[in-house]
């Protein structure tokens, strides 16, 4: 086994994320123990990361360095401090130029059962078989399923879906080749649901409209699944509704916002106040989320903002982060230390003016 | 909040979407928000039509009763004028064109069974030999545009003949189809015939998809995919064009400034390029006087008759102006290149421009726009029929017979028009673009001879 923590990353229990983020700073500029990759970049920063940089508010003095993560060798991202084997190589999407990779060996698994605890807290089918309806390969969706799957003393099923393909196909008009490839994936979940006992399924909002377009499936996810669990894109608020109280009435639905970069922050239990029918709450020990306007301050509650994250394990370290989502800022309920992110949706395209065609 | 509140409508009952859209007028002026219907609420609401489809036909009396409501009714609160006043000031259209749709839209209900008695070859064909014509289909779905009300036929003339009807109203627009939708409720339809569903254009294309048949209407990047589908018929740029062949009088002024800028040139109708055998700038001169001519009040005056736009289109008719106005275009209004106007209300009207070119292939050539635009380019007869085609109406200045016979027989050109004809003048089943009731209806023999005559006998 190589999956031993250093002393240097022995975490106290009561250790706060800005004292997390000192130590953890010292870990990855230290020429012992930091990964090739941030102590290249350290001679490039105009402050010193170990002096300057004192609470998660002070993470924003990082460029965001993500783009990097499209070509340069994995192996560098590794932490000398860590040695052995056993990381795993996970990829980013793709939907615009090369896919970002990062590297993971312990910090998803702590993730994962964490997130398991959450899940848990809806009162998910557990323990139960998985049927995993999602992207699969380089994609951590499924390598995340599967270690639910596993935590629940669940065997795991999951089809071939490559989303790329799609994204390929739907960007040159080839509508019906998308449809095609759709029902492929329809029928290979049919075809698992016909004979396995599967009671959890986990898939993305796209698929979950397809198994409600096809009333046969739909009757027989109706029948078997008593949690379907959610994640990859974003769904309107009245779909979620259209989800719980028209096609799955009956059934646990849960939602996942998360990515490759940060992991993931699942849905937390909803509460009678709620204004809003899902809300995600990150992972509090390693991630930290501002949604932030235009000029990168932290919105109201209430209001939405642009995802701005920064992911701070032992094993990887990435500041300063602006993705495409945006969100709106949830105040924490309960024993929760994070705000909530809720109506999660992608940054509108700025606005070329269409073309104006015929008299339409 | 305040203003108007447009929801969807599932199989006849309002729903309250979680999903909201502002609706911003050509002022730029929030006129109240749209509920609107995310993919889901789509297919539950295929699902429950096809469920209960029948396929039996609509009566007459109740689509009379419907029209009179849609023209006359307090329909959810809005009265006929409210209508208009939110149609003019969603789409920038002139009330009198808004008027004049209603009237379209009731005369075209009315005369509904006309219609389609001329749509279809005739089905007694001896005795005990009939052939019944019977819905091809179940489901029926309409994805509208903005540009002006009175297409919404289309889909009345399917629920008419035994379809349940999907709308996806038109973005900027959605008024139209919801009235129509209110009022045949009221009317008495029954409700699993019809949703109104506004939403994206990706959940138009799933309607699209999941329904027996369907139309399309917008521009050729909303038509594309469905160009060569057998059960989804398309209503792209109308291309409309005239041939003039003969010398330019008052006479001849008038029915082209007509033809281009009646309804505010909204209309797919409406010509938008006239090609001459004599000098292109000298008709488009003539025609510029006329067009220089036309004023109107601000768009939602009750006789205000020239179109408007909001902001971000005036922007997009803007530049797209300019790239035409070069290469060789000259441009014979007074407005110039750039013929938008800032109006004090805050909209922007497009004031109307015509253009010539002495190139008949010149880009401007077959640019359709929405308000009265025309290109004067040259025609010869050794250019052939092919620059008189892909159009919707060809209206035919010229006594060569020859060349009128070539035309009518050009697949390319779907209405042909003779001497001082509006492109839109026709009768209950004359093709406005194909023949509708052969699109949505399929024959069968129905033969009841029984033993008589049998051949084997």
């Amino acid at each position: 086994m190589n999956t031993m923590t250093t002393a240097a990353v022995a975490s106290s229990p009561v250790e706060t994320f800005d004292e997390r983020l000192r130590r953890l700073l010292r870990w990855h500029f230290d020429p012992q123990t930091g990964s090739p990759f941030w102590l290249r970049q350290r001679g490039l920063l105009d402050f010193d990361p170990l002096r300057d940089i004192d609470t998660a508010a002070d993470l924003v003095r990082f460029p965001d360095l993500t783009d990097q993560l499209r070509h340069v060798p994995v192996g560098d991202l590794i932490p000398r401090g860590l040695t052995g084997t056993g990381f795993r190589v996970y990829e980013s999407g793709g939907t615009s130029g090369a896919p970002k990779r990062i590297v993971d060996r312990d910090y998803r698994r702590r993730l994962l059962s964490w997130a398991m605890q959450r899940l848990r807290a809806h009162h998910i089918a557990d323990p139960a078989h998985w049927l995993h309806l999602g992207p699969s390969g380089p994609h951590v969706f499924a390598y995340d399923c599967a270690r639910y799957a596993a935590l629940g003393n669940g065997l795991f099923h999951t089809v071939d879906f490559d989303p790329r393909w799609v994204k390929k196909l739907v960007a040159a008009g080839e509508a019906d080749t998308v449809k095609r490839y759709v029902r492929h994936l329809l029928d290979q979940a049919a075809e698992v649901l016909r004979s396995q006992p599967v009671k959890v399924l986990s898939t993305t909002p796209p698929l979950i409209e397809a198994i409600c377009a096809d009333p046969e499936l739909h009757a027989a996810v109706e029948r078997n699944v008593e949690t379907i669990i959610w994640a990859g894109t974003s769904f309107s608020p009245e779909s979620l509704r259209q989800v719980e109280e028209v096609f799955f009435p009956d059934t646990t639905i849960v939602g996942i916002y998360g990515n490759t970069l940060m992991g993931v922050a699942p849905q937390r239990p909803r509460l009678p106040d709620d204004r809003h029918l899902c809300v995600f709450e990150p992972y509090a020990e390693a991630v930290w989320i501002d949604l932030v306007d235009d000029d990168g301050a932290v919105v109201d509650y209430g209001q939405r903002g642009r995802v701005r994250l920064s992911l701070v394990s032992d094993e990887m370290f990435l500041p300063n982060v602006i993705e495409r989502d945006t969100a709106v800022r949830v105040e924490p309920v309960g024993d929760a230390t994070v705000d909530g992110l809720a109506e999660v949706g992608t940054v509108a395209e700025v606005g070329d003016v269409r073309v104006i065609e015929g008299v339409y | 909040m305040a203003g108007i509140v447009v929801e969807p409508i599932v199989c006849g009952r309002p729903v309250r979407s979680l999903d909201r859209a502002p609706l911003v007028d050509v002022r730029g002026d929030l006129l109240g928000e749209v509920g609107t219907a995310p993919r889901l609420m789509a297919v539950g609401a295929v699902t429950r039509a096809r469920r209960s489809a029948d396929g039996t036909p609509v009566g007459h009396d109740l689509l009379l009763r419907a029209a009179d409501l849609f023209a006359t009714a307090d329909l959810d609160g809005e009265t006929p004028q409210e209508y208009e006043r939110r149609v003019a000031l969603a789409a920038g259209l002139p009330r009198v064109t808004v008027r004049n749709a209603v009237a379209d839209i009731v005369r075209s209900l009315t005369h509904l069974p006309a219609t389609t008695r001329a749509e279809l070859p005739g089905t007694r064909l001896g005795d005990g030999y009939d052939t019944a014509w019977v819905p091809a289909g179940r489901l029926f779905t309409a994805v509208m545009a903005s540009n002006h009300p009175a297409p919404n036929d289309s889909w009345l003339h399917a629920l008419a003949l035994g379809y349940s009807v999907l709308v996806r109203p038109g973005t900027r627009e959605p008024f139209t189809a919801r009235r129509l939708t209110l009022a045949l409720l009221a009317a008495g339809l029954a409700e699993h015939r019809i949703s109104y569903l506004p939403c994206e254009r990706a959940v138009g294309e799933y309607l699209l998809e999941a329904a027996d048949r369907g139309i399309v209407y917008g521009g050729s990047d909303a038509v594309r995919r469905w160009a060569d589908s057998a059960t989804v018929t398309t209503r792209g740029p109308g291309r409309s064009r005239v041939l003039l062949d003969r010398p330019l009088t008052d006479e001849v002024l008038d029915h082209l400034t007509v033809s281009a800028a009646h309804d505010g040139g909204t209309r797919c109708n409406n010509i938008s390029l006239v090609l001459t055998t004599g000098d292109p700038r000298q008709v488009a001169a003539a025609l510029a006087a006329r067009f220089d001519a036309l004023a109107s009040p601000e768009v939602s005056a009750p006789d205000a008759t020239l179109p408007v736009v909001d902001a971000a289109r005036a922007e997009g008719l803007r530049r797209q102006l300019a790239g035409l106005t070069g290469g060789g275009a000259v441009v014979h209004t007074a407005a110039g290149a750039d013929p938008l106007v800032r109006l004090p209300d805050g909209s922007h009207r497009p004031l109307p421009t015509v253009l010539s070119t002495d190139d008949p292939r010149h880009p401007a050539v077959g640019v359709e726009l929405p308000f009265p635009f025309v290109v004067v380019a040259p025609w010869r007869r050794t250019d052939g029929t092919a620059a008189l085609g892909d159009a919707l109406v060809l209206n035919l200045l010229t006594d060569d017979a020859d060349l009128r016979a070539a035309v009518v027989a050009d697949p390319s050109v779907r209405k042909v028009t003779c001497g001082l004809t509006l492109p839109w003048d026709g009768a209950p089943g004359i093709p406005h673009e194909g023949n509708l009731s052969l699109f949505l209806l399929k024959s069968k023999g129905v033969v009841t001879t029984g033993a008589r005559d049998h051949a084997l006998a």
